[in-house]
C-alpha cells in the first residue's frame, strides 16, 4: 500500500513537471523578449514627428547601427552609422548639417558621400518610408 | 466637342514628335564617320601611319576634335601639300619643350573649355610651370615629364575612366615609368624605389590590392600638374588633408615645435613616406622597436610618456580582445550577442580614438579615452556572462526534464505492473 502511494505521488508530480517542461518553452516562444532580430529586412523607427527637424538619432538595424536624420526640409534619411574608415559610429552635426565621424574627423554629406577626412567610401543608404507617421527603415538593395 | 478637339490636337502632337524623332535617328545614322570626312584621318588610316599610341577612345576624338584640332592644317582638303601647309595653319609635331604651351592653347582657355564642362579646371599649364618638371623644362631639360608623358599623346582619357593612364589605380604605374627607371633618373640623383615602397605601404595596399580608389596615389601627396616633393612645413598639411585629427593634435604639441626648429619632417619622421606601414601600437613605447626609441633615451621624459601611453593602449586592447572572445563564445553557444556587439563597437571606438589621441602625447587625454573603453569592455563582459549563465541554466533545465520524463516512464511501468498484479490476485480469489 505504501509503495502504491509512493508511485502515485511520483506519477502525479512527474506528470505535472512534464507538462511544465512542455508548456514553459511554448509560452516563452509565444512571448519572446523584446530583442531585435539579427537578420532584419526593415525596422520601425518610431513616429516621424518625434524626430526633431535638423537632428539625428542612432537606431539598431539588426546587427548594424543606422543613423536616422531629419533634415531642415523635414525629409527623413537613413545611413549606415559605421564609418567606412575604421568602423567608428558616425553622428549628425547640427551646426554644419553634415555627418561626422569623431574618430578622425571624417565628414559625409547628407547623401552619405565622403567629402573630407580619411573615409574612403560613402555610407550605405537605407531607404526610408513614412507610413501613417511611422518611420520604416529598410535594408539597402545592394546588401541582398 | 471641345474634348474631341483636344484629343485630335494631342494625336497630331504625338505624331509630330514621332516624325521628328525618326528624322533625328535617320540623320544620326546618316552622319558619315569622322574617318571618312576628315582627310587627315582617312589618309593616315589608309596608309597605316597613325601614331603608335593612337586609341579610338581618345577624349578629343570622342568630342569631334581630330588631328587638326591640335596639329593644325585643313582636314577638309584631300591635297596633302595644301592641307599640311603653314598657310592652312599646320603646326605639325611640337617639340617636347613646347608641349605644355601646345596643350595649354585650349586647356588654359576657359572660354573655349567651358563648352565641354562648365566647371573645368584651366590652370594645369600654369601649375606645371611651378612644378619641378616645369621648372626643369624651362631650363632646357627635355627629359622631364610633359603633358603627354603622363596623359599619353593620342589615347587621352579623363581621369575618371579606368582605362586612363591617370585613373587613380593607374597613377603609380604611370609615374613609375620614369621614376622607377634607375638609368633614366640617374642624372637627377633621386631614389627610384618609391613605387616598390609604395606598393608595400598601407596606402599602396589599399589602392593597388584592394582597388580602393579612395586611397591616395602619388598625386594626392605630391600634386599632379604642380608636382613637387612636399617641404618640411607642408608635410603635415599634406598628410593632414586626410588625417585631420592627427595633424591638429600633433600641431599643438611641443614636439611639433621642436621638429620645426630642427627642420624635421612632421609625420614622416615616425611614419615614413612612401612606405608608410599600417600603424600599430608597437610603434609607441619604450622598447627598442618603437619609433619613440629612435630619438628618446631611457629615463628621459618622452621615454616615460611613451611607456605610459603604450601601457594604456595595451590594457585597453587586451580588454577588448577578452570581451570579443566572450562575445564569440556567446555567439557559438547560440545565445543573443546583439547588445554585446553594440557595446563592443563603442569600446572599439574608444580604442580608435585613443590611438589617434596619442598624437597629443598627453597621457591624461589618452587615459580618459582608455578608461571609457575599459568601462565599455567590462559592461560587455558582464552581459556575456549573463548570456553564458542563461545557457547553462537551459542545459540544466533540459537535464532535469529528461530526468523527470525517465522517472515518469519508470513509475508508469511499475504502476502498470502493479495494476496487472492486483487484477491477477483478484481473479485468483474469485
Ligand atoms: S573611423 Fe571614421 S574617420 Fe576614421
Amino acid at each position: 500500500m505504501k509503495r502504491n502511494r509512493f508511485l502515485n505521488i511520483i506519477l502525479g508530480g512527474g506528470t505535472l513537471a512534464w507538462l511544465g517542461s512542455i508548456f514553459y518553452p511554448v509560452f516563452s516562444f509565444l512571448n519572446p523578449p523584446k530583442r531585435p532580430e539579427a537578420n532584419v529586412h526593415s525596422v520601425k523607427a518610431g513616429p516621424a514627428d518625434k524626430l526633431a527637424v535638423n537632428s539625428g538619432e542612432i537606431i539598431k538595424f539588426g546587427r548594424r547601427p543606422v543613423l536616422l536624420i531629419r533634415m531642415d526640409t523635414g525629409e527623413v534619411r537613413a545611413f549606415s552609422a559605421t564609418c567606412t574608415h575604421l568602423d567608428c559610429i558616425v553622428q549628425y552635426r547640427q551646426d554644419s548639417k553634415q555627418i561626422w565621424c569623431a574618430c578622425h574627423n571624417g565628414y559625409y554629406d547628407l547623401r552619405g558621400r565622403n567629402i573630407s577626412g580619411p573615409p574612403p567610401r560613402p555610407l550605405d543608404v537605407y531607404p526610408v518610408n513614412i507610413v501613417n507617421n511611422e518611420i520604416i527603415v529598410s535594408k539597402p538593395k545592394q546588401m541582398g | 466637342m471641345k474634348n474631341q478637339n483636344h484629343a485630335s490636337f494631342l494625336c497630331l502632337a504625338a505624331m509630330a514628335v514621332l516624325v521628328l524623332w525618326a528624322a533625328g535617328l535617320r540623320a544620326a545614322e546618316d552622319d558619315p564617320p569622322l574617318s571618312e570626312t576628315d582627310q587627315c584621318l582617312s589618309c593616315h588610316l589608309d596608309d597605316d601611319v597613325m601614331p603608335q599610341d593612337y586609341g579610338e577612345h581618345d577624349i578629343h576624338m570622342q568630342k569631334g576634335l581630330s588631328c587638326a584640332g591640335c596639329h593644325g592644317g585643313d582636314p577638309a582638303n584631300d591635297d596633302m601639300d595644301d592641307s599640311m601647309s603653314p598657310a592652312a595653319g599646320y603646326v605639325g609635331i611640337p617639340d617636347k619643350k613646347d608641349i605644355p604651351r601646345f596643350c595649354g592653347k585650349c586647356h588654359s582657355d576657359i572660354d573655349f573649355m567651358r563648352q565641354y564642362q562648365p566647371a573645368i579646371q584651366t590652370d594645369q599649364a600654369e601649375q606645371y610651370g611651378h612644378s619641378v618638371h616645369g621648372a626643369k623644362l624651362m631650363r632646357g631639360d627635355t627629359s622631364v615629364a610633359v603633358c603627354t608623358s603622363c596623359h599619353s599623346g593620342h589615347n587621352i582619357m579623363p581621369a575618371s575612366d579606368p582605362r586612363s593612364t591617370v585613373y587613380a589605380l593607374n597613377v603609380p604605374e604611370t609615374c613609375n615609368k620614369c621614376h622607377g627607371d634607375a638609368q633614366y633618373m640617374k642624372k637627377y640623383d633621386i631614389p627610384t624605389d618609391q613605387y616598390e615602397k609604395f606598393k608595400k605601404s598601407v596606402h599602396g595596399q589599399a589602392l593597388l590590392e584592394e582597388q580602393d580608389t579612395g586611397a591616395p596615389a602619388c598625386n594626392d601627396c605630391h600634386g599632379n600638374h604642380g608636382a613637387m616633393p612636399p617641404g618640411i612645413t607642408s608635410i603635415s598639411h599634406v598628410c593632414g588633408t586626410c588625417h585631420i585629427n592627427n595633424m591638429e593634435y600633433f600641431a599643438g604639441t611641443k614636439m611639433a615645435a621642436g621638429f620645426k626648429k630642427k627642420k624635421l619632417h612632421g609625420c614622416e619622421e615616425c611614419h615614413g613616406n612612401h612606405e608608410v606601414p599600417k600603424p600599430s601600437d608597437k610603434m609607441i613605447g619604450d622598447d627598442k622597436s618603437s619609433v619613440c626609441a629612435q630619438c628618446h633615451e631611457s629615463g628621459d621624459k618622452g621615454f616615460l610618456t611613451a611607456r605610459v601611453l603604450r601601457t594604456r593602449l595595451d590594457t585597453l586592447a587586451a580588454a577588448y580582445r577578452k570581451a570579443s572572445v566572450m562575445k564569440e563564445r556567446v555567439n557559438s553557444l547560440g545565445m543573443d550577442d546583439l547588445d554585446i556587439e553594440f557595446i563592443l563597437q563603442e569600446a572599439k571606438q574608444s580604442l580608435t580614438k585613443a590611438r589617434t589621441m596619442i598624437h597629443t602625447f598627453d597621457t591624461l587625454k589618452v587615459s580618459a579615452l582608455t578608461t571609457e573603453g575599459l568601462v565599455k569592455n567590462q559592461q560587455a563582459i558582464r552581459e556575456a556572462r549573463v548570456q553564458i549563465e542563461a545557457y547553462y541554466i537551459r542545459r540544466k533545465g533540459l537535464g532535469a526534464s529528461t530526468f523527470i520524463i525517465t522517472l515518469l516512464i519508470v513509475a508508469l511501468y511499475l504502476k502498470i505492473r502493479e495494476i496487472e498484479r492486483r487484477q491477477k490476485s483478484t481473479t485468483g480469489e474469485v
